[in-house]
């Protein structure tokens, strides 16, 4: 026995020893990786995981490195993961350089917790930001005042349709709400379900395409913005009457509309199965090749002619972290993505249905760009999305919302009541 | 006659009835595994067209190469690899020793100790992300292949040794008795006797474990960042893109990221189904 008890200790020793020394050795490393953080190549964290989009973000930062000025590391993340991750990765002690993201409200929520580089030297340098339109200018400034945000691209929403589709059916795009229910009608007459959605599944929020656009059609982006922000409430009467809109138009909805998700929403309207479809730009992603040039989209009808015009474009772009450790690097290579070559060869890249943010870049001129630009030139207001004008957090109070009103349309007054108290924890959070 | 004769019709019509039930179930069972294949080997254009749920109307093998190539798969393979194979050898080993000790010594706290071990896989590991997560980065290790082998080592331990323990319990006290006679050390018994005897225990085990491991997203994306470490799971969740997934390639995705589990499960089919025993019994 004694050999036993001798055996064992002089095990656990070695045990305990070999543990010691991979502790110490675990110390060692991490102060050499925390110092090493100042030098070698920006990283910069991406969202834009699709294939196609992931080579374009590729080729952007190969043709950066071809600069010779500095050095970017791309990191692609799965969207999702991405977006569930983005608090850990700003709160990190040694976290990525830059990210992709979104302007506006999103942005400023992280400006608030001092978690974003102060970019005012490259909004002041860079010859190429000067240009931007002022509306960028305003979208991209924190409530500090102070610059977060590097705008790269935008895409619009609109209804989409199929010409060949309205070309058999006999019928043309709408200018006013009443032409809209009109043509809602005739298509009816035909058997095809006139308004597709596409809220089922994991993109309930398509659904709230719907909410804003009815909403910056009657009170207005200036109200839209400050319901959002939480200085109305949803079941106040402006809320209500953006409902007793929709209710005009949903008989005229895919009942299917919120069963499928937007992806089998889009190949229902390709195959004219449904009439069209209020959907941003992404979704031609999601079409056939050869359908491509058959796409085409009107504007969301007008309802209230003196409400100013207003357009959803959603910017996306990039901003940093404030604890990172290569500033100038991180200044170097925003000023080049706020280049008009950067956007270029993104544009070209990728799918092609994202617009430049600079002024100068050229778009990918096919004729459905040509007029989405237009389209978005001609808007007073431009709001981002439902999500990006108020937080992640908020975006579930409208799916739950709107997802209860498209089942049961009768109970709007207690879905607004809910609506309102669900968004109050968040507001108040 | 007649009695003979309903009973044997009876039997029949209880075989039939069994086996198209039977039949019917596994059917049923096989269809998404079969939807899965199918949408592999379909072009985009023909599920853009017509539909996820429509009749096949292409043959394509890009898919395979795309997700393999463009979809970073190959890397995120021997990423998963990397981790999952050190891990089976090196939780296992850390599993037996500490069985063996529990199980046929004396140890003082023994049932304590096997208590906490159970008592941490009944902690949902969710509630640990953070703490993982902050731990990692404050040892310097965060976004780092052995990081994750740590983390999966650490929560693997407790549940392997519990079900080791209950198996090495089982073995007759008088084989080690015999060998301590013949003058074999604690080291000896445990190498030439005990473990030899656990085998079917561990095969189970190991092959449990390389499927949880393999399959594992969670700590994965917990403590790892870089796209060129991530393993297999999260490079396939890595496939849908922001707004539209291209679902033939997530299929493609999905089949060479089943492959390396079902041939473990082949392999060690027989050992699977006594590891669930394992599990139940003890």
């Amino acid at each position: 026995m004694t050999n036993h008890q001798t055996g064992r200790r002089r095990f656990l020793a070695g045990l305990g020893a070999a543990g010691t020394a991979a502790l110490l050795s675990g110390c060692v490393t991490s102060t050499s990786s925390g110092k090493s953080s100042s030098k070698g190549a920006v990283t910069l964290q991406s969202n834009v995981s699709a294939p196609q989009a992931k080579a374009a973000m590729q080729d952007l930062v190969a043709a950066y490195g071809k600069k010779g000025s500095a050095r970017a590391s791309l990191n692609t993340v799965a969207a999702e993961t991405f977006r569930t991750q983005l608090p850990t990765y700003l709160t990190s002690a040694n976290p990525p350089d830059v990210y992709t993201w979104y302007p506006g409200s999103v942005a400023d929520a992280y400006a608030k917790k001092d978690l974003l580089l102060d970019l005012g030297e490259v909004w002041s340098s860079s010859p190429d930001l000067k240009s931007y339109s002022k509306a960028l200018n305003s979208l991209c400034t924190a409530t500090s005042g102070k610059k977060v945000f590097v705008p790269a691209t935008y895409y619009w929403w609109g209804m989409f349709y199929r010409k060949s589709n309205f070309a058999k059916w006999g019928v043309s795009e709408p200018k006013s709400w009443d032409d809209f229910l009109d043509l809602c009608d005739k298509l009816k007459s035909k058997g095809v379900d006139p308004i597709g959605l596409g809220a089922g599944g994991n993109t309930a929020w398509v659904a709230s395409a719907w909410f804003d656009y009815l909403d910056i059609r009657i009170n207005g982006a200036e109200y839209h913005r400050e319901l959002l922000a939480g200085k109305h409430r949803f079941d106040d009467p402006e809320v209500r009457k953006v409902f007793d809109r929709w209710q005009e138009v949903l008989p005229y909805f895919d009942p299917n509309g919120d069963a499928v998700p937007f992806q089998d929403a889009t190949t229902a309207l390709l195959n004219g199965r449904t009439g069209m479809m209020l959907i941003g730009t992404f979704f031609a992603d999601a079409a056939p090749k050869d359908a491509l040039d058959d796409i085409d989209f009107f504007r969301f009808p007008v309802i209230d002619p003196k409400i100013p015009l207003a357009e959803e474009a959603p910017v996306d772009g990039y901003f940093a972290s404030a604890r990172t450790g290569r500033r100038d690097q991180v200044v170097d290579l925003m000023s080049y993505l706020a280049t008009a070559e950067s956007q270029e060869i993104y544009i070209k890249g990728s799918s092609g249905t994202v617009l430049p943010c600079n002024p100068k870049a050229k778009d990918a001129g096919t004729a459905l760009v040509k007029k989405g630009r237009a389209h978005v030139e001609e808007a007073a207001e431009i709001t981002q999305f439902f999500n990006r004008d108020s937080s992640d957090a908020l975006q579930p109070t409208a799916d739950t919302a709107l997802t209860r009103f498209l089942a049961k349309p009768k109970e709007i007054g207690s879905i607004l009541t809910g609506w309102q108290r669900d968004a109050e924890k968040i507001w108040n959070a | 006659m007649s009695a003979t004769s309903t009973a044997l019709r009876r039997k029949r019509a209880a075989t039939a009835g069994f086996h198209l039930g039977a039949g019917a179930l596994a059917l049923l069972w096989l269809l998404p595994i079969a939807l899965v294949l199918v949408t592999s080997l379909r072009s985009f254009d023909d599920i853009a067209a017509n539909g996820l749920g429509s009749w096949p109307q292409s043959f394509t093998l890009d898919n395979f190469g795309q997700a393999w190539n463009d979809g970073g798969q190959q890397r995120a393979l021997i990423n998963s690899l990397l981790v999952t194979v050190p891990c089976v050898l090196v939780t296992l080993a850390l599993a037996a020793m500490a069985a063996f000790s529990l199980s046929r010594y004396e140890m003082p706290f023994r049932r304590s100790l096997l208590l906490l071990m159970l008592g941490g896989n009944l902690l949902p590991p969710q509630i640990l992300l953070i703490p993982v997560s902050k731990l990692s980065e404050q040892m310097g290790v965060f976004d780092t292949l052995p990081a994750l082998i740590g983390v999966q080592i650490g929560f693997g331990v407790g549940f392997y040794v519990f079900v080791l323990h209950g198996f090495m319990r089982g073995i007759p006290a008088e084989i080690q008795q015999a060998a301590v006679v013949d003058g074999a050390g604690p080291w000896q018994i445990f190498w030439r006797i005990i473990l030899p005897l656990t085998r079917p225990a561990l095969a189970a085990l190991s092959a449990l474990s390389f499927t949880w491991i393999f399959n594992d997203l969670l700590w994965a994306i917990t403590v790892l960042r870089s796209d060129t470490k991530m393993p297999i799971t999260a490079a396939l969740i890595g496939l849908q893109g922001q707004y539209v997934s291209m679902w033939n390639v997530i299929a493609a995705g999905s089949v060479i990221a089943a492959a390396p589990t079902v041939i473990v499960f082949l392999r060690f089919q027989r050992h699977f189904v006594a590891g669930l025993n394992l599990g139940a019994v003890k």
